[in-house]
């Protein structure tokens, strides 16, 4: 079947479905099992009202169930089995084997390097610019132009990115722009950048700060613009500049806006795999958890350890989703 | 009474949604829109359901220019069957046929580069054994017959062995490109010898030029080139019964004469100057790209050692033998090792039975097959019943001459080993010892990681 | 407040200057690729594309015309031509020997080895002549440094879009993501909403849990769900496929959808709400009159954030869509593909990179409103 067909095709039978089944399923309940009529009408209505949101909320709870909570609980499972002996129960022997792996201990090292790092200059970059773009006049087109990396995918950024770190052989032009300030302001030979060990996981940090720092701004922005004049007018009386103005009374303010964008770009930094996977795949020592689980279910054909390092992600991930979870419950009261 | 006021509210509402979505009426609103909706959804199911795909779905690992040239032999079976049939190919092949035969969305034919990768599918169940008969067939029509047989023979899933590899095109690997231009602008004599080789290294070097290009870069196969060279190596400083048990793992990967045959590589691979770009950009270079340092001007190097369907990727209009041509990789003079050849095959394999994949096996047992591909670039096979004037140039001539009369003749080592290693950790492995590690640990942690697969 | 303080207008351009250069170091690595799509290979592997407007000056090494065309003048045997058909470039220097490429200048004359003599003018026209025929199979090779103008093409573009048959083309990766894209956006939406709205204005009990639930797979990394998926997938028969990716992406997006939309939800006004349900209109009437159609900017939001995620996404796409058929691939894992097979050929690579990333970008500029709404909803407090 024609791809585009098919896709048509399905988009119909979702919607069509999803609202046939939301029309039909209140039809039934309202006339059929629980009919607003005879002599039981109010307790039949009550009942209908009680069982309605469910209605509504079994499709997309159902999908979250297998799509989402299912995976998490059959990942922990099957990194407790081991594929080759037929998905036999081993404990913990993928865990074991995945930490004598130096591999992994690099994947870990550069992670944590990743989430220091990618949040903190993306948070202060994407706090500069907003500081700095409210206060002029063409500060909408500023914010558009760094927003702008956002729509572009991480794969597309690493293109971009490679053609910056281009090493040409000393002694011919250089294509890359990094190479070509290098020499001119060194007078060095052209370095291959994505090789260098350590420094390479930075220069791969850099494509993603590149893209978060426009996130950043945005969210940023607002907050800023929601600090009461006064307070900022207060300490302008009281003499103080803009330095102190910035650091001791606006940031304070904000602090709960920033935690909120350190902990989402932290969830972007720990997913990352497009990144890793284009530029390096992971060679010179720039391997990363993400990738190092693609390579542990596709190439090595792996499940258990694939399961194991997903499940390091998991563990990682599971104290911002407890703070999460934590805020949500007490914005509901 | 109730349906008036719910229309005084549903008229408050109309202006705030007119605000929200100024115009048009949405299209749940409108129920007839609805209902024809729901209908042509149906009838376009119906008859969407009875379009076909191809009859024959074959998957492969060449991309670009190689894919042209395999497009074209296949060009010859749609014409002479009629059938529609797709190639598709991937730089993660290996990965990729993995995935998909456990997917059950399997091609119908996969061109496996590694026998090694075909022996674990086949254990796994995943092969269909090729048409009887054909052992017998390649017994009697190819030049050494029985290793390809043997190469093309694995165990599947209750050990019981079959053919399940028939072998189209092979690759001469112990050939380095020059071009003989360059060589007698400079004066340089072609070496006979491995002693003589590395002197017309170091004399380059001394030149104030560089010696040589090496990229090992291939997307998802990063690493294959270098274990060539490894492999090469190996076969020259050790007899070949070392390089057999090698291969088999009877003997460990760290062991000394293995890190020395690594060691010898590096020779070539780790100085700055005996590498274009230097040592760093050999594991940044594409294998597609590195050969075009010979044909630079002013030439970035002078010598590429590669395989035979490497002329596919030089630039258009070289003439092979005439602006680019190869000569043998040498062997060691005192070392008495003879003269040896590393060689591989792409050997293709029915991951998913379809009558049409047996009719294209056959096919590929005419010598039709063969001159499709012979006439173009980087193709040599062991089939005795070929024209060897179809071939496109006199190099290909001399380079099945040079397979067919090797002293020692071995197929590339790391495609005989295991999937997960010998298409894993030996890649990325070199990947690491061209950056810069230590050899022996290298090869520690590749034997470590056949260890883990045992 | 900056009247009130009576800002100096030094500051202010401190301000705007330190903004240009901090929008210029982000726009800078686009702009090389967007410049380097134009141009040809020759000129981007010799100069930076900073260089782009300036003549480059390249090494080239041309074959002349074989002794085959050699014609009689007189009593000498000649091969005239020229060495540049299409470019107007101008040498400076040349040789006839790999070793030494720089020789000669533009209108001088070498000897060659077989005693013929071979003169160069700078615009490339050179002229071989020798007392005796000229033997040998393959014409001389020369070697010229030559200052070529800038040249710039839509050649990659059209290279890349429209030749069909070529193994670099987008065209079919392109339908195919669009084909990706598009329920992926449309079918969490429609699900979403109505879960959105009965969490925000149906009363239950449960309701804050379920919320917290939602909260707490939004925070789920999608590697995890990869394993367990494929193998669901395989064993009730969908395979690798359109429809699995759908599927997939329909579940990863869907604790994004409800609670933007909810968050959104909360915020309409009650009184709407309450009297229309006063008036006696259901639940699903209310959700399709009145709630579906005020909610249209978180709709929009979460629609354009859903769309260029699942059109910039590379792997739910490499596990659950791409299998070996090659019907089946989406721009990113092309671009993968070409950033491999392709890695030196920059022309086809920033051409390629453009293409795919075309669409989001114009979605972006056209849509960045609803997009920083969305991103907004629930994230300043």
């Amino acid at each position: 079947m024609h791809p585009a067909i098919l896709g048509l095709v399905t988009i119909a039978i979702g919607v069509g479905g999803c609202v046939g089944y939301f029309y039909l399923s209140n039809m039934v309940l309202d006339h059929v099992i629980f009919p607003a009529r005879g002599p039981n009408a109010g307790k039949n209505i009550n009942r209908a009202n009680q069982i309605r949101p469910w209605l509504f909320l079994f499709p997309a709870l159902f999908a979250l169930c297998l799509y989402l909570a299912y995976p998490v609980v059959e990942t922990l499972r099957l990194s407790l089995t081991d594929r080759d002996a037929g998905g036999a129960f081993v404990g913990l022997a993928n865990y074991t084997q995945m930490m004598s792996e130096a591999k992994f201990w690099e994947a870990m090292r550069n992670n944590m390097l990743w989430l220091i790092v990618v949040p903190a200059l993306s948070t202060a970059f994407g706090l500069l610019a907003a500081q700095l773009t409210d206060r002029i006049r063409w500060g909408n087109l500023a914010k558009s132009l760094i927003f702008m990396p956002m729509a572009i995918s991480f794969v597309g950024a690493a293109v971009i990115w490679k053609l910056v770190y281009d090493a040409r052989p000393a002694g011919t032009d250089q294509i890359g722009i990094l190479n070509a300030v290098y020499i001119w302001m060194t007078g060095a030979e052209p370095q291959t950048w994505l090789t260098l060990p350590f420094w390479n996981s930075f220069f791969l940090m850099a494509v993603l700060v590149w893209i978060q720092t426009g996130f950043a701004m945005v969210i940023l922005s607002a907050a800023l613009r929601g600090i009461p004049e006064e307070t900022v007018e207060a300490a302008i009386v009281d003499g103080a500049g803009p330095m102190q103005i910035f650091f001791k009374i606006k940031v304070p303010q904000i602090k709960s806006t920033i935690m909120v964008v350190w902990t989402t770009i932290t969830l972007v930094v720990l997913k990352v795999f497009d990144i890793v996977f284009a530029m390096t795949n992971g060679q010179w020592e720039t391997q990363v958890l993400a990738n190092y689980m693609y390579d542990k279910l596709f190439r090595s054909n792996d499940w258990g350890v694939g399961s194991a390092s997903a499940m390091v992600i998991m563990l990682l991930v599971l104290p911002i989703l407890i703070w999460n979870v934590r805020n949500a419950r007490q914005e509901m009261r | 009474m109730h349906s008036k006021r719910f229309g005084k509210t549903l008229k408050v509402f109309q202006i705030a949604k007119e605000c929200a979505h100024p115009g048009g009426v949405l299209p749940w609103e409108d129920d007839i829109m609805f209902s024809r909706y729901l209908l042509g959804a149906a009838s376009a199911a119906l008859v969407a359901g009875s379009a076909s795909a191809a009859d024959l779905t074959i998957f492969g690992p060449w991309l670009g220019p190689d894919e042209a040239q395999v497009q074209k032999v296949i060009d010859v079976f749609r014409a002479d069957t009629g059938l529609d049939v797709a190639y598709v190919g991937s730089d993660s092949f290996e990965q990729q046929i993995m995935i998909d035969a456990e997917a059950g969305s399997a091609p119908n034919i996969a061109i496996f580069p590694q026998p090694g990768l075909a022996a674990d599918m086949a254990a796994r169940g995943f092969l269909t054994p090729l048409a009887e008969g054909t052992g017998d067939w390649v017994r009697d029509n190819y030049a050494a017959g029985q290793s390809w047989v043997d190469l093309g023979t694995y165990a599947d899933k209750d050990g019981a062995d079959n053919l399940y590899g028939f072998f189209y095109k092979v690759d001469v690997k112990s050939l380095v490109w020059y071009l003989p231009e360059n060589f007698e602008d400079a004066g340089y004599e072609v070496p006979q010898t491995m002693e003589e080789l590395k002197a017309l290294t170091d004399q380059i070097v001394a030149d104030g030029e560089t010696p040589w290009c090496i990229g090992l870069g291939s997307g998802g196969a990063t690493g294959w080139p270098a274990t060539d060279w490894v492999e090469d190596m190996m076969l020259r400083t050790q007899s070949p019964d070392v390089y057999d048990q090698w291969v088999k793992n009877e003997i460990s990967f760290d062991d000394p004469r293995v890190v020395a045959a690594i060691e010898e590589f590096g020779a070539f691979a780790r100085k700055d100057d005996y590498v274009a770009g230097g040592a760093n950009a050999v594991a940044a270079t594409d294998f597609r790209d590195s050969p075009k340092g010979i044909f630079a001007s002013p030439p970035q190097c002078y010598m590429h050692r590669q395989a035979s369907f490497i002329p596919a990727f030089f630039p258009e209009g070289t003439e092979v033998g005439v602006d680019a041509d190869f000569f043998y990789f040498p062997a060691y003079a005192e070392k008495d090792l003879g003269a040896p050849v590393l060689g591989a095959g792409t050997l293709w394999a029915i991951t998913n039975d379809d009558p049409a994949a047996h009719q294209f096996i056959e096919f590929l047992k005419t010598p039709e097959a063969h001159h499709a591909w012979m006439e173009q670039k980087g193709f040599l096979t062991p089939h005795k019943g070929v024209d060897p004037e179809k071939f496109s140039d006199p190099t290909l001539r001399k380079m099945n001459e040079i397979l067919l009369g090797a002293t020692t003749f071995r197929f590339d080592g790391s495609d005989l080993m295991p999937g997960g290693v010998g298409a894993g950790s030996f890649w990325t492995g070199m990947v690491d010892y061209a950056g810069g590690k230590d050899a022996g640990a290298v090869a520690t942690e590749i034997q470590n990681s056949w260890d883990a697969l045992k | 407040m900056d009247n009130i303080a009576g800002h100096k207008s030094s500051l202010s351009w401190v301000v705007n200057i330190s903004v240009v250069l901090l929008v210029a170091l982000w726009m800078l690595p686009t702009v090389g690729l967007l410049v380097s799509s134009f141009r040809t290979a020759d000129q981007i592997s010799t100069s930076g594309w900073w260089r782009a407007l300036a003549p480059s000056e390249q090494n080239i090494k041309i074959r002349a015309k074989g002794p085959d065309t050699q014609v009689q003048q007189g009593d000498l045997f000649v091969i005239e031509g020229q060495l540049f058909n299409e470019t107007d470039a101008e040498i400076s220097v040349w040789g006839i020997s790999s070793r030494a490429i720089d020789d000669f200048a533009a209108g001088e004359t070498a000897e060659l080895k077989n005693g013929a003599r071979l003169t160069v003018q700078a615009d490339g026209a050179y002229r071989i002549e020798h007392s005796e025929e000229i033997t040998g199979k393959r014409g001389q090779r020369i070697f010229v440094t030559a200052t070529t103008p800038p040249e710039f093409t839509f050649d990659n573009y059209d290279l890349l879009l429209f030749q069909g048959d070529n193994t670099d083309s987008m065209g079919r990766a392109f339908i195919s993501t669009l084909t990706v894209t598009i329920p992926a956006t449309i079918i969490p939406i429609v699900v979403a909403a109505f879960a959105a709205y009965a969490l925000a204005w149906m009363d239950f009990p449960g309701r804050a849990l379920l919320i917290a639930f939602i909260v707490g797979l939004l925070v789920v990394p999608l590697q995890l769900a990869l394993i367990p998926l494929l193998k669901l997938h395989l064993s009730i028969g969908i395979g690798k496929g359109y429809l699995g990716a759908w599927l997939a992406h329909t579940g990863f997006g869907l604790p994004l959808a409800i609670y933007l939309l909810r968050n959104y939800m909360v915020g309409l006004p009650r009184d709407i709400i309450e009297n229309a349900r006063v008036d006696g209109a259901t639940e699903f009437q209310i959700f399709v009159k009145i709630i579906l159609p005020l909610s249209f900017p978180a709709l929009a939001s979460f629609a354009i954030f859903q769309f260029l995620w699942t059109w910039n996404d590379l792997l739910v796409a490499k596990v659950f869509l791409i299998d070996s058929t090659g019907q089946t691939t989406v721009m990113t894992n092309r671009i993968v593909e070409l950033l491999g097979t392709r890695g030196g050929n920059w022309e086809i690579l920033a051409t390629a990179a453009f293409v795919s990333i075309a669409v989001p970008l114009a979605v972006f500029f056209a849509m960045q409103k609803y997009l920083v709404r969305g991103l907004l909803a629930g994230s300043v407090k």
